[in-house]
């Protein structure tokens, strides 16, 4: 003890408060880092290099290199990967927007004072909290059962005889779509009311002052000040799309990976995946930019 | 028009007891989407009170007629006859979930604050590094993952549940987000004061911390309780299985077919905790939530 408080000042002389302070830092920082460069970026290293390689020996899992191979063979023989990528990107490029404009909506009328506002808030952030696992494919209906929730709503017979087939299995598809995307769009619609909440009063009053309607307020007000939250949601909703427990391509990498075992041939396919995730939000986020307001302020 | 009742508390409540047509419609589809949402729920509800004979009625009905607590006896008692009792699942996923949660709050903390607070030689780096994790996505490293974890030899224990997911980068980029806030002369008296470093940070910035913390615990809970596949990966006894990997099991083996109501309250049990810890903190992780929103 009282050769610990001896050393300090020495120490303290010698390091500077700087150097002192940067020690310290790493001193909380330790734990984080190890767990980091463990479960974090040494896998990732060992991905890269799987991809690019051909497993040998399982034991020790020993590889040897050979280049592009098992990228070739996914775009040119497997037959499954391509149409299920296809299948995602399509499912993705639809439940988005659909996703954005639900949440932006919902966000918008659960936004005013109104009786019951606490409890809508937490009615549509409850499917978040259910997770995106195993719960989620059970809930929408993909569990083992087969027995899907997610047509419960079915269109009455009656305006389907009206409508015609086609059209209706038009509406039963949206219907079918609605749910997943409402369970999926929890944070957003949190996100988009943060966002809602940052728009000055100020702005309102003054364009009713000059006799705008709600709708014009929408449009010139409201659209132009969240564009920051609309990219934002944008690319967080692309991520976890892609992401999703519930997706074909993530179903197939797995099956590639603990059934079959083909190790190198699955993170090849990961890395294809997360690299075109990739490029759909850099896609995103360059075609919104020109769009985004600048308040000017430091974020 | 609602805008502006929005401004005007005692012009609301006049404006509620007039119920125009928009204030109708408006609560209309409200209702209507919160009914649409809450649909998947409520039929979960009503499957894990479904006697056997209407689970299987054509058409699927979604009300249950007749509503019995069959299927949580059953999942509580006859299912024990097998090796494990269905307790013990509960017990597994509890005590790995618990552990990951607080050990996850202190190490996130810990490391958010001494990057953001000290601004160590390499911070920049080290931010990159926790961005750059924030848009990856698991299943790229989970084989190498596997490895990591075989080598320290954690494969088939409580453990391999709870390492990997203490260092989480969604976690510490939460935090780090709510410790910029800390105003920094607070810090500074208490050094003067003679605080040494784990002081303040124990007793200043972590009390000051805690609604950031408070939902990242949330976040990991349910996170850490719905996790399916690192079970799956890493657990191969019976005995450590956690709840979603033997509600895989228990829908997923023989007898199916009877099993499909004990599928639905195990389902059902397995959503409570979730519901019940977010209830709990509702306020603070609605405020964090909207707040890191708008900072990132």
């Amino acid at each position: 003890m009282t050769a610990n408080q001896m050393a300090l000042p020495k120490k303290k002389k010698r390091m500077g408060i700087d150097r002192r302070r940067s020690l310290e830092a790493y001193i909380f920082l330790i734990p984080w880092l190890v767990g980091v460069c463990l479960f974090f970026a040494y896998p990732i290293f060992v991905s890269i290099r799987l991809a690019f390689s051909d497993i040998v020996e399982f034991k020790g899992l020993k590889t040897a290199w050979v280049g592009l191979e098992n990228f070739q063979y996914i775009f040119f023989y497997d037959i499954n990967f391509v149409p299920t990528f296809l299948q995602v990107v399509y499912d993705t490029l639809l439940n988005t927007p659909i996703c954005l404009v639900f949440s932006l909506l919902i966000a918008i009328l659960i936004n005013r004072k109104m009786v019951g506002r606490g409890f809508f808030r937490t009615a549509f952030f409850i499917p978040v909290l259910l997770g995106s696992g195993y719960i989620m494919k059970q809930l929408l209906g993909m569990g083992a059962d087969g027995a899907t929730i997610t047509t419960g709503i079915t269109v009455p017979r009656l305006i389907a005889d009206l409508l015609g087939v086609s059209i209706t299995e038009v509406v039963q598809g949206f219907l079918d779509r609605i749910t997943v995307v409402l369970w999926k769009s929890g944070v957003q619609i949190v996100l988009f009311l943060a966002g809602l909440q940052g728009i000055s009063g100020s702005l309102y009053e003054a364009a009713r002052v000059d006799g705008a309607t709600e709708w014009e307020m929408f449009w010139k007000i409201t659209l132009p000040m969240i564009t920051p939250i609309i990219l934002m949601n944008l690319v967080y909703t692309i991520v976890s799309f892609f992401t999703d427990g519930t997706n074909p391509m993530v179903d197939y990498i797995y099956k590639v990976n603990f059934t079959n075992q083909q190790y190198e041939y699955a993170a090849a396919m990961s890395w294809i995946y997360f690299v075109f995730a990739c490029i759909f939000c850099l896609l995103a986020i360059l075609l919104m930019r020109r769009h985004v307001y600048d308040s000017g302020s430091k974020s | 028009m609602t805008v502006k009742a929005a401004y005007h508390p005692r012009r609301f409540k006049f404006r509620l007891r007039k119920l125009t047509f928009s204030r109708f419609m408006l609560y209309l589809l409200l209702t209507l989407l919160v009914v649409i949402a809450g649909l998947p729920l409520f039929a979960m509800v009503c499957r894990s009170l479904m006697p056997l004979d209407e689970l299987y009625i054509y058409p699927p009905r979604l009300i249950v007629h007749k509503p019995t607590l069959r299927n949580f006896s059953d999942l509580l008692t006859s299912l024990s006859s097998s090796t494990v009792p269905f307790t013990r699942y509960i017990f597994n996923s509890l005590f790995t979930t618990v552990v990951t949660v607080l050990a996850s709050v202190v190490v996130c903390c810990m490391g958010a604050y001494g990057l953001v607070k000290h601004h160590p030689a390499g911070s920049g780096v080290i931010f990159a590094v926790v961005v750059a994790a924030l848009s990856f996505s698991t299943h790229v490293t989970q084989i190498p993952n596997y490895l990591v974890v075989n080598r320290l030899g954690l494969v088939n224990s409580y453990w391999a549940l709870i390492i990997p997911k203490i260092a989480v980068a969604y976690n510490f980029f939460l935090v780090k987000q709510f410790c910029e806030q800390l105003p920094d002369s607070i810090l500074e008296a208490a050094r003067i004061d003679g605080a040494k470093e784990m002081r303040v940070f124990w007793t200043i910035a972590m009390p000051l911390l805690k609604p950031a913390w408070t939902t990242l615990a949330v976040f990991s809970f349910v996170n850490n309780w719905n996790d399916y596949f690192s079970p799956l990966i890493f657990i191969s006894s019976n005995a450590l299985k956690t709840l979603p990997l033997a509600l895989q099991t228990l829908s997923g083996g023989a007898g199916v077919v009877a099993r499909a109501g004990t599928v639905g309250a195990a389902t059902f049990l397995t959503t409570v905790p979730s519901i019940l810890v977010f209830a709990l903190m509702r306020g603070k992780v609605m405020e964090t939530m909207s707040f890191s929103g708008i900072k990132s």
